[in-house]
């Protein structure tokens, strides 16, 4: 009987020893991701107010934003979480030394985005003269895109320590659940971009 | 008795599936690619503001949807999973209807400087 069960495979998306029959890791970071949701909204709400009745004088975005640039990063990150799709995808099948190329992938890219975003912040503030105080646009923008951006640098450290993690040998197919918890995480963070992009972004060339 | 018969039968289907499930991933990933082509594509097209502002917004809610239905796992997992993300998903895009809608009205549209500061009362107070 005991090698019965310890033969039998996981099922990665029901637990019997919860209520709800699903992991509490996972509704937990659902939770989370929820009133993540509600935060963003609150942010996005508040560019996309300002950029209703802009104030005279105001620098006009599409004269700011670099679109070609911005299209690279969100293309990045869709990659990205691609790679930690597959990821998970191979931890739940035991996979270490594919979920490791996995991650590192998904940090490679994750860190390609971040250097996009400072690359950005950096044209806006030393050669377009828009800051996070000399304009609502850039106070909006900033807080914005930059609490977005301090997300993905959350990302990028926990994936850092789960790749880490993952040579000490504890990380197998049981602990599956700890690395979609945090490929949560990740695509939560994809799916603010794809938002982000589409509602400060392009709205702004149309 | 019958369990153990049973038990082989799913590490295969559960194989198969997981399989499958790579290949879906690199087939969402490479559709999200190409709309976020097509999005760009949108933004210098000719058409009136209304039509380009609502099939951006369709292509970029199609990008969300296959993100958490797909590789965010919410199509295989429980529909609690759905509700819980939803409840606060729907509450974000509630508040921001709103507040646009207050916001966007002609009785929040900020008044211009003369309205304030009329030239007469500049005038007396110099």
């Amino acid at each position: 009987m005991s090698s019965d069960a310890a033969a039998a495979p996981i099922d990665h998306h029901f637990d019997p020893t919860t209520t709800t029959g699903i992991p509490n890791k996972k509704v937990l970071m659902w939770a989370f991701l929820a009133s993540d949701c509600m935060f963003f909204g609150c942010l996005i709400s508040t560019h996309l107010i300002y950029r209703l009745h802009p104030p005279p004088g105001t620098l006009p975005a599409k004269q700011v934003f670099s679109i070609e640039l911005t299209s690279f990063s969100t293309f990045i990150l869709l990659m990205s979480s691609l790679m930690m799709a597959l990821a998970v995808n191979a931890i739940q099948k035991g996979n270490l030394k594919s979920m490791r190329w996995s991650l590192l992938t998904t940090i490679f890219f994750g860190c390609i985005f971040l250097g996009c975003q400072v690359y950005e912040f950096r044209n806006f503030v030393f050669e377009k003269h828009l800051t996070i105080t000399n304009s609502i646009l850039g106070s909006t923008f900033f807080t914005l895109t930059g609490t977005h951006g301090l997300h993905v640098l959350v990302g990028v450290i926990w994936l850092s320590g789960m790749l880490l993690y993952s040579f000490t040998g504890r990380l197998t197919e049981r602990q599956a659940i700890d690395v979609e918890s945090m490929g949560l995480y990740w695509h939560f963070v994809d799916i603010v971009w794809i938002v982000i992009f589409t509602a400060v972004y392009l709205l702004e060339y149309i | 008795m019958s369990a153990p018969a049973s038990a082989p039968a799913a590490p295969s289907h559960g194989h198969e599936l997981e399989q499958s499930k790579f290949w879906i991933y690199v087939q969402i990933a490479m559709l999200l690619a190409v709309i976020t082509g097509l999005e760009l594509v949108t933004v210098y097209l000719p058409f009136v503001r209304w039509l380009l502002f609502s099939v951006l917004a369709v292509l970029s809610t199609v990008k969300f949807m296959f993100v958490i239905f797909y590789f965010m796992h919410l199509r295989w997992d429980r529909v609690f999973c759905t509700i819980l993300f939803f409840i606060g998903l729907v509450l974000a895009a509630a508040t921001m209807w709103a507040l646009l809608k207050i916001f966007g009205a002609d009785a929040s549209k900020p008044l211009p400087m003369t309205m304030l500061f009329p030239p007469a009362l500049v005038l007396r107070i110099a």
